[in-house]
């Protein structure tokens, strides 16, 4: 017994940690549309997004390229934050000079795609109705 | 179509502004110089208090006996004026883009409100067109030029109501509504629709006339 309870809690961890990562993959792979419920009521139709689909025509492999870090409004590109939702540093209606949650999205889909002349620039190519 | 995007809202955007803010300048600074040298004595009886009591007077609905005559050409000039200003200046979608480009931001309508005022736009856009075919004595002065402005006029809020919309091809529409914006910014001081950049002017001549030379009101 006193052999098993530790294997125990070993596979209960394994199973914990997996159970969250598959969870987490299956949030990205069901992400199809950017609407955090921090805007609230939204002005305009949410962004069509699929994270994976995206992720794969871009070929992106770095979580980082997003998901950046930063404090000051200034970007860190160097600490990866995937699994934070951006609306817990960027605000909707932030305080000082930090990036707004509607400027940040704007910022990081329209800069990317400009400078790589792919992918959507007008608003109606992401809100679509 | 995302090269098109960009040289319509970089270069082609840039190239408007200035049109409309150097052609303007020109011309009024143009104008200022041929009324000096053919209608020198109008400069002696220009005054600021007859310009500013005719211009307010104009500017209230109904209270020139011009516009009491037309009471449908009044309430649809007042409307399209407000509206078509309004609506560009305020819209959602042009602050973001200005706030994307300058990081500057300032109040806005709701897309619902913009969306009736577009209409209004459009709605007195026919009726002026109405009136220049139907009623005799504007129809007899109507020229090729006041046609031209008022489909450079037209042009913008269609194309931004169907690109607003998504109706037909959005990528198209939005380039569309894009040019044909910027077509009207640098045709303001070329074309009729240089009214804009006058229209003060004209209303103080005027006032100045009539309150220091004939003791009389203009409206």
């Amino acid at each position: 017994m006193k052999r098993i309870l530790p294997l125990l809690m070993l596979a209960a961890l394994v199973c914990t940690s997996a159970f969250l990562a598959v969870q987490t993959v299956m949030a990205q792979d069901t992400i199809t549309k950017l609407a955090p419920a921090a805007f609230g009521k939204l002005t305009r139709p949410p962004a069509v997004f699929n994270h994976d689909k995206h992720n794969e025509k871009a070929k992106l492999e770095e979580c980082v390229v997003c998901h950046h870090g930063g404090a000051d409004g200034k970007q860190d590109k160097t600490a990866s934050t995937e699994g934070t939702p951006c609306s817990d540093c960027h605000k909707v209606k932030p305080a000082g000079k930090a990036t707004s949650l509607q400027r940040a999205y704007h910022k990081q889909c329209i800069a990317c795609h400009r400078a790589k002349g792919k992918g959507p620039l007008a608003c109606g190519q992401c809100h679509v109705r | 179509m995302n090269a098109a995007y960009e040289f319509v809202t970089g270069p082609l955007a840039w190239a408007a502004w200035g049109i409309f803010l150097l052609g303007s300048g020109w011309r009024l600074y143009s104008m200022r110089q041929l009324a000096m040298k053919k209608d020198a004595s109008s400069w002696a009886f220009m005054d600021l208090g007859f310009s500013l009591r005719s211009i307010v007077n104009w500017l209230i609905p109904f209270n020139a006996l011009g516009w009491r005559k037309n009471p449908v050409m009044t309430v649809t000039t007042f409307a399209f004026h407000i509206c078509l200003i309004a609506v560009p200046v305020f819209l959602v979608a042009h602050v973001v883009l200005w706030t994307e480009f300058f990081g500057v931001s300032y109040a806005t309508l709701p897309d619902n409100v913009a969306d009736i005022m577009t209409l209004v736009v459009l709605a007195a856009c026919l009726v002026f067109a109405g009136r220049r075919l139907g009623q005799k004595e504007v129809a007899y002065i109507t020229t090729g030029k006041d046609w031209l402005a008022l489909v450079i006029v037209t042009l913008p809020f269609l194309t931004g109501f169907l690109a607003y919309h998504q109706v037909f091809d959005y990528q198209v529409m939005i380039i569309a509504h894009i040019v044909a914006g910027e077509i009207m910014l640098a045709a303001i001081p070329f074309t009729r629709l240089s009214h804009m950049v006058f229209a003060a002017f004209t209303r103080a001549y005027m006032g100045s006339e009539f309150g220091g030379v004939r003791h009389a009101r203009d409206w």
